[in-house]
């Protein structure tokens, strides 16, 4: 049973990582707008023979 | 237009999506600390007096040591993820007007304080899931509510919710009041009562009075409808008046059936506490159950009306 001294620090760091890991989430503006990435690809004028695309060579 | 339960139908202002992300953050933060701290609180509710000596040792000897991370986890939920709780009781002294947040952190100090004196002291039950559990879901109730705020950006609907929500949570947060301080009167009483007859008894019936008197279901009463009426608002913001005033009754109902009824469940689980039937941990437990009801019968709001010409409105508005 003494695992326990090592394996407890350890799920205590994990949940840190964790909660480190969604503070830059949400403060980098990930769940700003969630709708915003599942529109992306709709929203995208992929219009052939346009020079909208600046990305295509 | 918006589908995701997050998404808003308009762009926020900086600051809003600063205070967004916060709110955010801490209800993410309470979550994570909510279902650790849970685990950790297993082996406390495994231990019966009927195991091995041998076996009682190495229990709790586990049950110390998950008790200490248990306080590191939990410090962090009522300091930072409970901060708006704490400002809100702090302008609730400063200003004499009594809100929800009064109630709720003196919940939270009675189930936190003899947590952390039984983990010092090595003896007595810890409480520390109930306190996360508590943050947790009052946090996703008003996580909930602010965003629903948030995204009605129609003026019309903007002051008939104020008008729908201020009585609304000022009858919450009375009944609430009222709510706490007899169950503060009653857990000293009885306290006192087994004090003097069984001093062992005294503590744990004390908390399971303290965990049970969380107002959460009450807390939650109506924010929660009138997070769904939001929600509906948004989803169809063409709802003729006549609609809208029937949505706006049936809100009222709601939260009259979810604010009584919690306060019924309470009154027919204290008497049982009292006794000593209820243990803490079931106090937690019925805690959220109670929660989840109330949360369940509001969501029943969350209806998309037809768009036909509906039935006449119920004649419960005021």
């Amino acid at each position: 049973m003494e695992i326990l001294y090592l394996l407890l620090p350890v799920s205590l760091l994990f949940v840190l990582m964790i909660a480190a890991v969604l503070w830059w989430a949400v403060f980098s503006g990930q769940y700003d707008d969630p709708e915003q990435s599942g529109h992306a690809i709709l929203d995208d004028d992929d219009t052939p023979g346009q020079e909208n695309d600046s990305r295509r060579d | 237009m918006a589908k995701s339960i997050l998404a808003f139908n308009r762009t926020l202002t900086p600051e809003e999506t600063r205070a967004r992300r916060r709110s955010l953050v801490r209800l993410g933060l309470a979550w994570l600390a909510m279902m650790q701290v849970m685990m950790f609180a297993l082996p406390g509710y495994l231990r019966r007096d009927s195991y091995g000596h041998d076996n009682l040792e190495v229990l709790d000897w586990a049950i110390t040591l998950m008790n200490w991370i248990s306080l590191v986890m939990t410090i962090p939920v009522i300091l930072y993820a409970a901060w708006p709780v704490w400002k809100g009781t702090l302008k609730a002294i400063r200003t004499l007007h009594v809100t929800m947040d009064v109630p709720v952190s003196i919940s939270m100090i009675a189930a936190f304080v003899p947590s952390v004196y039984a983990t010092i002291s090595g003896h007595g039950e810890v409480y520390f899931d109930s306190v996360t559990m508590f943050v947790a879901f009052l946090l996703t109730a008003r996580f909930f509510e602010e965003r629903a705020r948030m995204s009605v950006d129609n003026a019309r609907f903007a002051r008939e919710m104020d008008a729908l929500r201020t009585p609304l949570m000022a009858r919450a947060d009375k009944v609430a009041m009222w709510f706490i301080v007899v169950q503060l009167a009653i857990a000293g009483l009885v306290a006192l009562y087994w004090w003097m007859v069984e001093p062992v008894f005294a503590i744990p019936v004390m908390v399971s009075l303290l965990v049970m008197s969380c107002p959460c279901a009450l807390a939650l009463a109506a924010p929660s409808s009138l997070a769904a009426t939001n929600s509906t608002l948004a989803a169809c913001p063409e709802l003729n008046p006549e609609q809208s005033r029937a949505l706006f009754a049936k809100t009222r109902r709601i939260t009259s059936q979810n604010l009584y009824g919690s306060l019924v469940f309470h009154l027919i689980t204290t008497p049982l506490a009292a006794v000593g039937l209820v243990t803490p941990w079931l106090a937690a437990l019925a805690m959220f159950v109670s929660s989840v009801a109330v949360a369940a019968n509001a969501w029943r709001l969350y209806r998309i009306p037809a768009t036909r010409p509906s039935r006449s409105a119920p004649a419960m508005a005021g």
